[in-house]
């Protein structure tokens, strides 16, 4: 089984190894993203006395910050594409440990919105992008587990933060428990210092075929050997900036952030897809614990719902990874994403006919399961449709988008819950618009996985004619057989052993003569 | 019974028709009088939650009618509210029972005690009732048995603070057994955890009573073992008292210093009294949270320095193995080169 071969990617990612120590600050990067602006909520009444302002004020804090993470989108992209994730990474955590610091001296709602709304959700965006974009370059074939066990620190950090912060605040006060939670968002750092650089840059390969070319020109005394230090190693060396010149500013600007995927069939696919989902995505976890007091159920026992969502969603997430990663689910990764969506939508649609604490406990279950595999799949699957290389700039044009229906979905069921004054319209709709987006995503992918073999049966055809060719060039010329033989260097998986066959060619061709 | 309508004729002719349906006699003890039954009536205020238990009360002889007692009208017959408590005791070996009445402004109270008594109790039982253990006139106590419930009922107006406190009806045959009802004005709930802040900052304290509307709140703060009035008027800027809704009160204290550590009493005045509720503050220094945050800031560098320098260790000891393979790969290409070299020239030698 071999993964959909487009991951443009010039080297093999190790898929394992250091990888796991990237996974494990990814986790954590992630966990402090997701988890930060919901841990925040309780110290809300507390601020809310202080202030003297209303409860939907404050909330506009978290909102802020979750806008934020998500707007900073592709700011975090372009910064990725320019310095690699892992400055980017300890950037956004020095940001976010200001920014709360900061607000631990704040005198007034203004100021909060700043500190923690704009400039800790600054922070968060550039972790959580970043963090996101490096297991991509770690991890290929066992990228699907990577994904679910990085995403699994939103659920355990979530169940981290909440109970610490109540500890902070019973000791410190919220102005205390802002100074610390600064300092425990300085962790983000750690996890950007474990985000190795990996790539191009440092590839030891291409180091050794630069050194090899050098060698080569000292051994050959010859003045073909002006002509022979090939063209390539140098570009190798000057890196960069000789592509610079030959493009012009747009293609530039899409070095930095890629606006040609918005032609990318398969990424205008799940753009299309993810934003219809979120629509209906978060408002049910917004909603559960009302809900479950609205049908007179104590308040400890409606945020033991809460809890079993996120047990169940911290096992589903490593879970689903595992699932996506094996044989059967890998190549038709996009189906099993597309099964989750429909999924979560369908436990949505039934659970208007919960009405004792056992169904809604059922239903947390449920809910749990599919939210754990959506989430876990949600990146994985992006991944697999632009590939490696594009994804940074995906991933930051896909956040921004999606951005606005994030925000519109838990206000627009407030909307209907109180227009209707019952909850069940609220989950009616939230299932129907995720069962839409799934059949749509199935559909569509059901179609995009046809063109993609189209695509590539074609392509090898291409290929094989034009290997023909070189096959007759390399017998009848001399001379420069080394020099043509080092251009075939191109995004192949193995360049290191068509070195060494060159090599040996160019020995054998010498012999033969 | 909800009783609907307005102008005082009609008022008039419903308080008879309903006086006569619930005429009650008291017709066991000759020479008691009678007392006449009001309507079970609820304040808009909600005095009580409590269920009334209807009861019959039919003795031979009497005219007595079966009551309903409903807590659903909105009307008051005098200006004064009227309500029924009562407490059902099972049998002279279950444990003193204890109810809390909570009352918000004068009214009229009925307190019932019901005794289910077995077959093999004795018949005559000897009912008293006390306030605050002391017992009291019988003027106002009736006492029933029917079938095997005793009852007993004492009626009471309570006009100011004197008539609040604990009423207890005792039953006394072989065994003793009895009912206590705790007359109290609203409880207000203060919060459980201190509150923290922190030198030179603000803060401020909350107290609330959403059901019952004071009349007024007094702050107080402890002073030692005493309780001193907090004046904010004395002292402007140091104490804010808001006071934007009458059933929430606020306590804002300006530029806090180590001697606001203490306890703040909320005092709601009713009119049959008074009730507290409390909020502690704690007042830290700067530097309490700084310790832990400078703890967690060092660990933080102290990570980032070992995984820096992990990463150089084996980056050091990756190029250490590159170069032994290049180098071993070097000699092995010119050995072989060396032999394809001397292979050519052999063959050209040949040729």
């Amino acid at each position: 089984m071999s993964p959909p071969a487009n991951t443009h990617l010039a080297y093999t990612p190790p898929d394992g190894g250091w990888g796991w120590a990237v996974v494990f600050g990814a986790f954590i990067s992630i966990g402090f993203s997701y988890a930060f602006p919901k841990a925040i909520a309780i110290f809300f009444k507390e601020i809310q006395d202080f202030f003297g302002t209303s409860y939907s004020e404050i909330a506009w804090v978290s909102s802020i910050m979750l806008a934020t993470t998500y707007g900073g989108g592709p700011i975090s992209s372009i910064l990725v594409n320019r310095f690699g994730s892992r400055p980017v990474v300890i950037f956004g955590g020095l940001l976010c440990g200001i920014g709360m610091i900061s607000a631990a001296f704040c005198t007034s709602i203004l100021q909060l919105y700043i500190c923690v709304g704009v400039i800790s959700g600054f922070g968060l965006a550039l972790n959580l992008q970043p963090s996101v974009i490096i297991i991509g370059k770690y991890f290929l074939k066992r990228r699907p587990i990577a994904n679910g066990l990085a995403m699994a620190g939103s659920p355990v950090m979530l169940s981290t933060l909440a109970p610490l912060n109540q500890f902070l605040f019973d000791n410190f006060g919220w102005r205390g428990s802002f100074f610390i939670l600064g300092a425990i968002l300085l962790n983000c750092c750690v996890a950007g210092a474990l985000f190795r650089p990996i790539g191009m840059a440092a590839d030891p390969v291409q180091k050794q075929t630069v050194k090899q070319a050098e060698k080569t020109v000292k051994e050959q005394p010859n003045n073909s050997s002006v002509e022979m230090v090939p063209p390539r190693a140098v570009s190798l060396l000057s890196g960069t900036e000789e592509e610079e010149e030959d493009k012009d500013c747009c293609e530039k600007f899409n070095k930095y952030l890629d606006f040609s995927l918005f032609k990318h069939r398969g990424f205008l696919i799940y753009l299309i897809g993810n934003v219809l989902m979120f629509l209906g995505f978060f408002a049910p976890i917004v909603f559960l614990a009302p809900y479950a007091k609205h049908l007179g159920i104590d308040e400890y026992s409606a945020a033991f719902l809460l809890s079993i969502l996120a047990i169940v969603d911290m096992i589903a997430r490593p879970t689903t990874g595992i699932i996506a990663n094996s044989k059967w689910v890998r190549p038709k990764i996009q189906y099993f994403f597309s099964f989750s969506i429909a999924f979560n939508g369908a436990c949505h649609l039934l659970c208007p006919l919960a009405t004792g604490y056992t169904g809604l406990v059922i239903y947390s279950v449920f809910f749990g399961l599919a939210f754990g595999m959506v989430c876990a799949m949600l990146f994985e699957t992006l991944m697999d449709l632009v590939g490696a290389a594009r994804f940074t700039s995906a991933v930051g044009l896909v956040t921004i988008v999606e951005c606005c229906t994030i925000l519109l979905g838990p206000p627009i069921g407030g909307t209907l819950i109180d227009t209707f004054g019952d909850y069940k319209y609220m989950f009616i709709k939230c299932g129907a618009v995720m069962v839409l987006a799934g059949t749509f995503l199935f559909i569509m992918n059901y179609y995009n996985y046809r063109m993609l073999a189209k695509e590539e049966r074609e392509r090898k055809v291409t290929e094989e004619t034009v290997k023909d060719n070189k096959h007759i060039r390399t017998e009848t010329e001399d001379g420069n057989i080394w020099a043509k033989e080092k251009m075939q260097d191109g995004p192949e998986v193995e360049p290191l052993t068509d070195e060494k066959e060159g090599l040996k060619k160019e020995v054998n061709g010498k012999s033969e003569v | 019974m909800r009783v609907s309508g307005s102008g005082p004729g009609s008022m008039r002719l419903r308080l008879l028709l309903t006086l006569a349906a619930l005429w009650l006699s008291d017709a066991n003890e000759p020479g008691t009088a009678m007392t006449t039954r009001d309507i079970n009536q609820q304040t808009r205020e909600s005095i009580s939650d409590y269920t009334v238990k209807g009861h019959d009360l039919s003795t031979p002889g009497s005219h007595l009618s079966t009551q309903d007692f409903n807590q659903q009208t909105e009307e008051n017959i005098s200006n004064l509210t009227s309500a029924m408590y009562s407490i059902s005791i099972d049998g002279f070996s279950s444990a003193p029972v204890e109810e809390n009445v909570t009352l918000y402004s004068p009214a009229n109270i009925t307190l019932l005690c019901n005794l289910t008594r077995t077959s093999t109790d004795s018949a005559t039982v000897e009912v008293t009732w006390k306030k605050d253990n002391e017992r009291v006139e019988s003027r106002n106590v009736t006492i029933n048995e029917i079938k095997n419930v005793w009852s007993t009922q004492y009626t009471l107006k309570i006009r100011d603070r004197n008539q609040m406190g604990n009423y207890t009806c005792v039953f006394k045959s072989d065994q003793e057994v009895q009912a206590t009802f705790h007359l109290q004005v609203p409880q207000i709930d203060g919060k459980e955890h201190h509150i923290v802040s922190y030198v030179g900052d603000s803060v401020v304290l909350v107290c609330k009573s959403l059901k019952y509307i004071p009349i007024n709140w007094i702050w107080y703060m402890s002073n030692g073992s005493d309780q001193v009035a907090v004046n904010d008027s004395l002292m402007p800027d140091k104490y804010i008292v808001d006071e934007k809704y009458a059933n929430i009160t606020k306590l804002k204290i300006l530029n806090i210093s180590e001697k606001d550590d203490t306890s703040y009493w909320c005092q709601a005045v009713f009119k049959l009294g008074e009730s507290k509720g409390k909020v502690s503050l704690k007042v830290l220094t700067y530097m309490t949270p700084l310790k832990p945050f400078l703890a967690i800031a060092a660990e933080v560098i102290i990570l980032v320095a070992i995984v820096f320098l992990y990463e150089m260790y084996s980056k050091k000891k990756q190029m250490h193995a590159e170069d032994e393979k290049e180098f071993e790969q070097i000699e092995q290409l010119k050995s072989e080169d060396n032999n394809g070299v001397e292979n050519s020239t052999t063959r050209h030698r040949k040729v």
